[in-house]
């Protein structure tokens, strides 16, 4: 929000009603990569490293991988051509350049069989982009019969727009990835979804019952329902990984907030710290309120030293002005949390009396950003989770 | 990671903010009011508006700067007739604020219109500081509005209500600027626009279907089959836009704040059709409000839910 007063937030609902907005300043930035950040840091934390202090690295080189033992499989491979300075309990030092960018091609393999997808998405250490960061390849090898691939390109967080360009740059490859996945699981059908759609439209239940009528169980997973969901940025990274043989080492991040002078879509690489991004991206600290990872809905505050991980879709630098403030006032029963929540959940109700239906919230977090009164609703909704939860 | 504790950014709305809405709306009407009644009507608003933030001051200092209070006697001092003496506009503020509002817990918490709660008590306690004229009529009890006018027989017509030539109440001195204060909030939406909506619609459909009863027939004919009257008369439109739109006594869900208006609509008409009380909209309101927990408790569908389990037992 350029100017969070209440006389614009009054006009703006007046005229597009009452919504979270969407401040995708950056729709027409189009994808630039950042000059080398000289050294990333690779989060390596439980797994064995596989290279030694010293040792030169290619990009793309597989260096710290899972105990074989490990349930679900990670991988990390060096996002820069350079040479590894240190090797700690959690994270690995590259020092060096940015690896070239192979040229790119489209087109699904005839001759690739569904495991071979899986395998090469384990290797490349694929992983959900879009902030969950749940390792692809366990999505495309689950037995439950899987009917329609959604790749979701909606991000209905406020200022997201790296799906939305990487779709516009890059749909061939994401198409292809998409079929790459189709093909793992054994969809008939593969959906695109890019359509505009305010937060949290975007949301993985909430596409699934928009797009396509169907109904994830409360408590289950979106395969319950016979799709699987992926981000646009993880179907373009199993193109990737299975047209190009190239792993997950880089990623399109919106740069974005009111103390950030040159917004933007950036391809950043894995490791990245995010002071790198601050001098790039002329992130003024003076003016940066909070620095945060993810959209402002959804995301974590973050410090300068954190690093851009594969499910950092967005960097954001607000500033005072624009963040929400905590004075909570009573509650005056407007009854706006029950309007802006996608399931039409009465939260001011819910949180005062705890009744099982509190389970459906997804902690979207659109009646905390609406609500007059200011109250954390968050939390309130998670302690009356706590209640119900201990009822049965 | 840290744990997440909900959005980092808010809409930038606050409570004040809605009060200043609710505020500005009335400002036209309250406008008229002094403009058709002069320094009276300005005196009667400042004791209303002094009687309520000074007890909210003294009950509740912490939230006495969000405007609530002032809502509260802006809308007491609409629904006071002229001839009223200051003191009843401050004692009625004292009373809407404190036991209208702080007896229930405060902002939030009142169960009925703190305004319209406060008006009825004094009505019931002090009913000769609200008469419009000297003349007792054989009801007994006479309202500061246009249709207890019953007794000449005379019909007040269209022109003399919108233009506020009848006598009344401060509020009914301009229905049209009550209309156009409502209309804004409702474009804003800052109150639900099916309130209003509902209830006049509602009005307007029982005041072509009720069977007139003896009383009206023989009283004031022209009450009966005319919409038009009865939502321009008397307190309707104060009710419909701004005292059955308080968020804190109506219903919680849409189709809640539907039966709401329509339960509000029919008790206001049937008190005018068939009790001695002519204008009846106060009364409704707090009819209404009354339904709220029940309309809650069925629209929601959240049933009975058990509030407290017992722990399970060793």
């Amino acid at each position: 929000m350029s100017s969070p007063n209440w006389v614009f937030s009054s006009v703006r609902e007046a005229l597009y009603g009452r919504q979270v907005p969407r401040l995708k300043t950056t729709r027409d930035s189009a994808i630039v990569s950042i000059p080398s950040p000289g050294q990333v840091r690779l989060i390596s934390s439980g797994l064995t490293p596989l290279v030694k202090v010293g040792e030169t690295v290619e990009g793309g080189k597989l260096i710290a991988r899972s105990p074989v033992s490990e349930r679900f499989q990670r991988r990390v491979h060096a996002s820069l051509t350079g040479i590894i300075t240190a090797i700690h309990d959690d994270y690995i030092l590259i020092e060096g350049e940015l690896p070239e960018r192979p040229p790119l091609t489209h087109g699904v393999p005839e001759w690739i069989a569904p495991e071979a997808i899986r395998d090469t998405a384990r290797e490349a250490g694929l992983i959900g982009m879009g902030g969950g960061m749940f390792p692809t390849y366990v999505k495309l090898s689950h037995p439950a019969p899987i009917e329609v691939v959604l790749i979701n390109g909606c991000e209905s967080e406020p200022y997201l727009t790296c799906d939305h360009r990487v779709l516009t740059e890059h749909r061939d490859q994401a198409n292809c990835g998409t079929e790459l996945a189709m093909r793992a699981v054994g969809a008939k059908q593969g959906m695109v979804v890019d359509r505009e759609i305010n937060y949290p439209g975007g949301y993985e239940r909430l596409l699934i019952r928009d797009t396509l009528g169907k109904v994830v169980p409360k408590r289950g997973l979106p395969r319950d329902a016979g799709v699987l969901v992926m981000n646009v940025q993880s179907a373009l990274a199993l193109h990737e990984a299975v047209c190009l043989g190239r792993p997950l080492i880089d990623r399109v991040v919106t740069v974005d907030g009111d103390a950030v002078g040159r917004p933007g879509n950036y391809r950043v690489p894995i490791g990245t710290e995010l002071s790198t991004l601050q001098e790039v991206c002329e992130i003024d600290p003076a003016k940066t309120a909070t620095l945060l990872t993810g959209g402002p809905m959804m995301g974590t505050a973050a410090e300068a030293s954190d690093t851009v991980t594969g499910g950092t879709g967005a960097v954001i630098a607000l500033t005072k002005e624009e963040l929400s403030e905590h004075e909570a006032q009573p509650c005056i029963r407007c009854g706006q949390c029950m309007e802006v929540c996608p399931y039409d959940l009465p939260v001011a109700h819910l949180v005062a009396n705890p009744h099982k239906v509190v389970l459906d919230c997804i902690e979207c977090g659109a009646c905390q950003f609406t609500c007059p009164a200011r109250i954390p609703l968050i939390d309130e909704l998670r302690k009356a989770k706590k209640v119900v939860t201990a009822w049965d | 990671m840290s744990l997440f504790t909900g959005p980092l950014i808010h809409s930038g709305k606050t409570n004040r903010m809605m009060m200043t809405l609710v505020l500005v709306s009335l400002t036209p009407a309250l406008i008229a009011a002094v403009l058709h009644y002069g320094f009276t009507a300005a005196l009667l608003v400042i004791c209303a508006l002094a009687g309520t933030w000074l007890t909210e001051l003294v009950l509740d200092r912490q939230h006495a700067f969000d405007g609530s209070a002032l809502v509260t006697g802006l809308l007491f001092a609409l629904l006071l007739p002229v001839s009223a003496p200051w003191w009843l506009a401050f004692l009625g503020g004292v009373l809407a604020t404190g036991l209208g509002k702080h007896a229930f817990g405060g902002l939030g918490c009142n169960l009925f219109n703190p305004a319209a709660l406060s008006r009825v008590i004094l009505m019931a306690l002090i009913p000769g500081a609200w008469f419009v004229s000297t003349a007792v009529t054989m009801d007994g009890i006479t309202t500061a509005s246009p249709l207890a006018r019953e007794s000449s027989m005379l019909a007040p017509t269209l022109a003399e209500l919108l233009s506020g030539s009848t006598p009344g109440t401060l509020g009914q001195a301009a229905p049209l600027a009550v209309l156009a204060g409502g209309l804004l909030l409702a474009s804003l939406r800052t109150i639900d626009w099916r309130i209003p909506l509902t209830f006049l619609a509602a009005v307007a459909f029982l005041a072509l279907l009720l069977p007139a009863s003896e009383r009206i027939a023989g009283h004031a004919p022209w009450l009966l089959g005319n919409p038009l009257i009865h939502i321009i008369g008397g307190g309707t439109l104060l009710a419909a836009f701004f005292m059955l739109t308080d968020p804190v006594t109506a219903p919680f869900a849409p189709v809640g704040r539907i039966i709401f208006a329509i339960i509000a609509a029919l008790a206001m008409m049937l008190i005018r059709y068939y009790t001695p009380y002519p204008d009846g909209a106060v009364l409704a309101i707090l009819i209404a409000n009354a339904c709220v927990p029940l309309i809650d408790r069925f629209t929601l569908e959240l049933g009975a839910a058990p509030r407290i389990k017992t722990p399970q037992s060793f």
